[in-house]
């Protein structure tokens, strides 16, 4: 019974930061229709300005404050000079912006490496290993104040997209984006703030994620490929549909690493994704709704 | 019309120019190919054998090189996946046309690598891949100058034997092929020694969060925990281990990555009294170990371990089979191979056959260390121990 509860827990906690992850990818996904291949690799720069403030002395958690609107701004200029233009353009592929955000991956993992070299780089706080016991469940405290702060980025995100006039007209060109423009919405605008929004997001978990994790410059692929999947198990451009992808994916993981053995974390995490492609396609939006 | 011509022909002429003094070049320079994870996860370890292999390469060529012929490094990135490493090979024979191949840091990537090389009848000299199978496929024209992994575990035998008490293990490792081969032998050892494997569990590189199988080793109580991990999941572990309060008499790493000083700095108090078999420390006997060690830190300002000196050892080794060769053909070189019998800084190295293995490389001692106050002392075997070993580790909350 302890390992089933230790193990839901550390599911759920891994989660909540993976719906982090998941959130910008989907967002990006609900109103460009296009997959950001680059959305693990934003990750890793935000993870590596957490970096660096930390060794000035700056707590990972205040470097979200600098590490957001810094990626914010990197999402902004790639959609608005690296991704937009290429909607313009006639090529003989249909997806030339996805392999456009595979070739920006690449340059950031490249860039990043240049500066850092491939040296494991760590963010320590004295609270990096910190636990706290509740009926003898043990709960590392970065990872659930991980799980809260991801929560009340999420709801935000939520009321965001919902509430204001910028959010409805984010989810007004995720519906049709021709019928947006035609109601007078800027699409262009729309697509770069929504770019800029979901590495900003991305960029909140990587800070979150530092005090537990390590640093290197490769550290984006397997994160995108996160996302990925949660983005699918979610439904596209759904925001509650990527947190319960997340936590999903999380406790499967979790469950599979206990149960089956960790070594079938990762085939766990893919069979659930090849399943829910087949039985319930288009994820939990589909139940959700929303 | 007739402009063009011309400018092909002055392009042709000049490529032909540069074709021929690189071809001028290749003659001079002896070329050696190198195969090494320069980027991906393990690209840490790349780095150090790398500039392990820079350092003895400017050595060797400032010390007149090879019978007047300069030592040229080829590096090929193979990014820690083996059909990268595979093509990597290729592209080295086939393109670059190398005299001899060393290098391979992964287990999965060196078996891919040697393949190609024994395939091309190119001698491969292995820097680390250690996964016994790879010096027992009965390739002739390959080396290997790393012990096999089933080795690694030796010195834990006596010094558990020594320490007493030790009746249960818990035995954890990363599911690649230098994993799965350490953890079969570790299980193996473990029985004949009599000890019981209460938990065996794999798990995959890269995780953020090991709660799960930890709880279960937790829930085993065993008296030993031996890990096979890379650097920062060997600190994750450790951290984790903390966390959730696991006080085994003994925490042991098999190598790779809990000898780095990156482990040290991310697990912090939780590495210390951490054992780890290792095949090299700055103290161990051999002549141009501590002085590799000094000029390595010297050169880098960054602390070399014992893959380094793996690296910087395999150099020296080419170099000497280089020069004694009759001609720089790959028959030739691998019988120089094939002969060689001499010291480096990494001890010395004589390619026997014992076993199932062939051309292997045999270590007269491996060594285990253990973290103690932020710094790594040889405490095992006892005529090589710095410091006396700390047994048993106390608990984590007693420490301190």
């Amino acid at each position: 019974m302890g390992i089933l509860l230790q193990t839901i827990v550390a599911g759920l906690l891994k989660g909540g930061l993976y719906a982090l992850i998941g959130i910008g990818m989907t967002l990006i996904m609900g109103v460009m229709g296009i997959i950001n291949l680059a959305h693990g690799q934003m990750m890793m720069v935000a993870m590596y300005i957490a970096y660096v403030l930390n060794t000035m002395g700056v707590d990972p958690y205040f470097s979200l404050l600098v590490a957001m609107p810094t990626l914010f701004l990197l999402g902004v200029l790639i959609q608005k000079y690296l991704l937009n233009p290429l909607i313009k353009v006639d090529t003989i592929l249909p997806e030339n912006q996805v392999l456009m955000t595979v070739g920006i991956g690449m340059v950031l993992t490249e860039v990043i490496r240049f500066i850092f070299k491939s040296d494991y780089k760590y963010v320590t706080t004295s609270y990096s290993s910190a636990t706290f016991f509740l009926g003898g469940i043990s709960f590392n405290v970065p990872l659930t104040i991980a799980f809260f702060i991801a929560l009340a980025f999420t709801a935000a995100m939520f009321w965001f997209l919902i509430k204001t006039d910028l959010g409805r007209s984010i989810r007004a060109t995720a519906q049709d984006k021709d019928a947006a423009t035609l109601m007078g919405i800027n699409t262009g605008r729309i697509t770069v703030v929504t770019m800029g929004l979901g590495a900003a997001l991305v960029a909140a978990a990587g800070c979150l994620l530092a005090p537990v994790y390590y640093i290197f410059p490769d550290l984006g692929g397997p994160f995108t490929a996160k996302a990925f999947v949660i983005t699918i198990l979610g439904g596209l451009g759904s925001t509650v549909g990527a947190i319960l992808g997340g936590i999903t994916l999380g406790m499967a993981e979790s469950l599979g690493a206990t149960y089956l053995g960790m070594e079938y974390e990762d085939i766990v995490g893919l069979a659930i994704f090849v399943a829910v492609l087949l039985f319930l396609p288009g994820g939990f939006k589909r139940l959700t709704k929303v | 019309m007739r402009a063009y011509p011309k400018g092909l022909l002055t392009v042709a002429v000049l490529l032909l120019a540069v074709v021929l003094c690189g071809g001028v070049m290749a003659a001079e320079n002896v070329k050696v190919g190198i195969v090494l994870p320069l980027t991906g996860a393990q690209a840490k370890f790349g780095e150090i054998e790398k500039r392990s292999f820079e350092m003895a390469a400017e050595e060797i060529n400032a010390a007149g090189g090879i019978k007047g012929s300069k030592l040229e490094l080829l590096f090929e990135d193979d990014t820690g996946k083996p059909d990268v490493g595979r093509a990597a090979t290729e592209k080295l024979i086939s393109r670059d046309k190398v005299t001899v191949l060393t290098g391979g840091y992964s287990s999965a990537v060196t078996q891919a690598a040697t393949a190609v090389a024994q395939q091309f009848k190119v001698p491969f000299l292995v820097t680390t891949g250690s996964a016994d199978e790879i010096t027992e496929k009965g390739y002739d024209y390959i080396f290997r100058i790393n012990p096999t992994s089933s080795e690694y575990f030796d010195p834990f035998e006596t010094l558990i034997q020594k320490a007493g008490g030790i009746k249960t293990m818990a035995l954890l490792y990363e599911n690649t092929q230098f994993g799965q081969s350490s953890a079969k032998d570790v299980e193996g050892a473990a029985k004949s020694a009599g000890i019981q494997v209460v938990v065996k569990e794999g798990y995959q590189a890269g995780a953020i969060d090991f709660k799960p199988i930890l709880s279960k080793v937790k829930g085993a109580k065993p008296d030993i925990i031996y890990m096979v991990s890379y650097v920062m999941d060997a600190a994750l572990l450790m951290a984790q281990c903390k966390e959730l309060d696991i006080n085994p008499k003994m925490f042991a790493g098999g190598g790779a990555g809990f000898t780095l000083p990156e482990f040290q700095q991310k697990a912090a108090a939780a590495a210390d009294l951490v054992y780890s078999a290792t095949l090299w420390s700055e103290d161990v006997p051999y002549k141009g170990a501590k002085e590799y060690f000094n000029k390595f830190k010297k050169k880098y300002n960054s602390e070399t371990e014992y893959h380094g000196a793996e690296a910087y050892g395999s150099m020296y080794v080419v170099a000497d089979a280089l020069k004694r060769a009759k001609s720089f053909s790959p028959n030739d070189i691998r019988d120089a191979l094939a002969a060689t019998d001499m010291m480096t800084a990494f001890g010395p190295v004589k390619f026997i056959s014992y076993g199932k293995k062939k051309q292997q490389n045999k270590l007269p001692n491996t060594f285990v260390v253990q973290w103690q106050n932020g710094k790594m002392e040889t405490v095992w075997p006892e005529a090589f121990a710095k410091k006396k070993y700390i047994f048993p580790t106390p608990a984590w909350k007693d420490r301190k």
